[in-house]
């Protein structure tokens, strides 16, 4: 029985081997994703700028901008600028607010931003934000962020491993759950 | 005069000293380029290599006008409802004391009809969406479509703009709902710019139905049928972009039409760009959202049984270290790692296998590995660069590690 079944598994293979020629490859293939080096990690990250005060050694980083009236969440990328944004100047948000700069608004603001985030798939970030009020607005805005989901650090930038390389460092890309 | 002495003794006993022995000295600063506050920095000269000529270089909005909004009548609707909130007692405890949490899907809904549709362009822009399927276009998605894959009776998988799907959980075809009027068609595309394996530049087509009336999916006529993602190991992460687009009339898309289980890859060669270049007369681009998929375990059973192929397993290419050209004499360089850099990698491999082999039984277990190892004692009469050699591989550094 089994035996029959192996050879009937070769011949229906066989016989779509024939219609099927779909093992012509390109052995070198190019993902177009501009995203997706930086997914795996080998992505170029902008060294340098080491005297420069905020730093920019990041892909993607966490902007807050409070005026008097309202705050801004921005999630910026190192080449094109502003990516994602959430404002309480957005109807949507300040609809349902008691006030546009209170730490529940800061909170909802967290929470907003951290959901469009992760539908858009930009979950870990870069972020110099360093509140010196463990209690303030800024310190439970990100507290929230990470109650929601969010890595408020990015990894570092995979370096090229040559055949002298004293330590392998294990690969991101082969690291599946 | 004294001073005058004693310079004169100085300088003459400087020179006496440096006609015997020399000392390095620096003799004035030499500035290279323009002096700081001259010169542009980095960021600057980045800018001005980038630069593009706007008249040149720019892109065209394709897609349907926005919804018309009488901004008067929103603005009293709106200043009204502010003022109810500052009013609102319960809403003010509530805020006060940090309990307020605003309902997320309420936020969602007025976020599409409001500046959402202008967000997602600008997410999808950063994905290279418009760039890879349109080129010199874009659109903003005014018509909000829901997509989302039914994993199992309670759980959805949402498609919103970017998230990460894996493809054992996009087996069967998604749910799609959006709003549409009476009496229109609509043609809803699902392609993935990043997964051919012949062609870089092309797609592959993995949905495509046309003529749908109104929002009703299954009354279209299913051209292409359901493929779920298949991103190729080690290639990471490609986009699985769903496109609504809005027709003027009915079209013929027979030149599209594939047989039902369509499992040959180069007949789902697409490219949206021609497509859209063909129709875009009758055609408009309303919708758009993708997601990202990645290789998982449950594909190398689907490229064997589905596809009937080899499954395709990529490595990424770094780029070559510079090794310069060899010298006859090379000065100040131990001998055998600089001549290991001009022999072949193959070779130098096989002796660390050779090796490693001699000391391996092919019975009895591998031998545990030592706390210090390099505290055993090599041998008499080893040379420096020997023992160097047999220190690493003892600790596993460096080359070694390429035959582990």
């Amino acid at each position: 029985m089994l035996k029959q079944r192996y050879l009937f598994e070769i011949i229906r293979r066989f016989s779509r081997a024939i219609q099927i020629k779909n093992n012509e490859i390109n052995p070198i293939f190019t993902n177009r994703n501009p995203r997706n080096l930086e997914y795996l990690r080998i992505a170029y990250k902008p060294d340098g700028y080491y005297i420069d005060k905020p730093g920019r050694c990041y892909w993607h980083k966490l902007q807050l901008i409070q005026t008097d009236r309202h705050v801004t969440a921005c999630l910026f990328h190192y080449e094109n600028g502003q990516v994602l944004k959430a404002s309480t100047k957005e109807w949507a948000i300040k609809k349902q607010l008691y006030k546009t700069t209170d730490t529940s608004a800061y909170i909802n603001l967290a929470r907003v931003f951290a959901q469009r985030c992760i539908e858009s798939g930009l979950v870990e970030f870069f972020t110099d934000l360093k509140p010196t009020n463990e209690q303030g607005k800024v310190s439970l805005f990100l507290k929230t962020l990470r109650e929601n989901g969010l890595k408020l650090t990015e990894p570092d930038q995979y370096t090229t491993v040559y055949p002298w390389t004293r330590e392998r460092s294990e690969k991101p890309w082969e690291i599946n759950d | 005069m004294a001073c005058k002495l004693l310079r004169c003794f100085y300088n003459n006993f400087n020179s006496r000293i440096y006609n015997y022995v020399y000392i390095s000295c620096r003799n004035g600063h030499h500035m290279r380029g323009n002096p700081p506050e001259l010169a542009r920095n980095l960021e600057q000269r980045l800018a001005e290599l980038r630069y593009k000529d706007p008249t040149i270089y720019y892109r065209v909005d394709i897609g349907l006008p926005p919804v018309q909004k009488y901004r008067s009548k929103e603005v009293k609707e709106r200043l009204a409802i502010t003022k109810a909130n500052r009013k609102n007692l319960e809403l003010e405890k509530k805020s006060r004391n940090q309990e307020l949490l605003i309902d997320l899907e309420e936020v969602k809904r007025d976020w599409v009809k409001t500046s959402g549709p202008y967000q997602i362009k600008e997410v999808a822009d950063h994905y290279g969406v418009f760039n890879d399927l349109f080129g010199d276009a874009y659109f903003a998605p005014q018509v909000y479509i829901d997509v989302s894959y039914n994993v199992s009776e309670d759980f959805q998988m949402p498609v919103h703009y970017g998230n990460i799907i894996k493809p054992y959980r996009a087996k069967d075809k998604p749910e799609v709902i959006y709003d549409a009027d009476e009496n229109t068609l609509w043609t809803l595309i699902l392609t993935n710019p990043d997964g051919h394996l012949t062609d870089t530049m092309s797609e592959y087509v993995h949905w495509f139905i046309g003529n749908i009336p109104e929002n009703k999916i299954e009354n279209g006529e299913t051209l292409v049928d359901y493929l779920q993602p298949f991103p190729a190991r080690g290639t990471g992460l490609h986009r699985h972009i769903f496109i609504l687009y809005k027709q003027e009339k009915k079209i013929d898309y027979s030149a599209y039409h594939r047989t039902s289980p369509c499992y040959n890859l180069s007949e789902r060669t697409f490219k949206t760009l021609d497509f859209y270049r063909k129709y875009q007369d009758v055609i408009t681009p309303a919708g758009l959202v993708f997601f990202q998929s990645d290789w998982d375990k449950s594909l190398t059973d689907f490229y064997h049984h589905t596809l009937n192929m080899e499954e395709p397993v990529f490595e990424y290419d770094f780029p070559k270290p510079y090794i310069r050209p060899q010298e006859w004499f090379p000065r100040r360089k131990p001998f055998n790692i600089y001549m290991d850099k001009y022999r072949d990698p193959k070779q130098i491999n096989k002796e660390f296998l050779v090796r490693k082999l001699k000391n391996v039984h092919p019975f009895k277990p591998p031998p545990k590995q030592l706390p210090y190892p390099n505290a055993v004692r090599m041998g008499d009469h080893i040379p420096s660069w020997l023992k160097l050699e047999i220190e690493k591989s003892r600790l596993k550094w460096g080359r070694v590690n390429d035959i582990e």
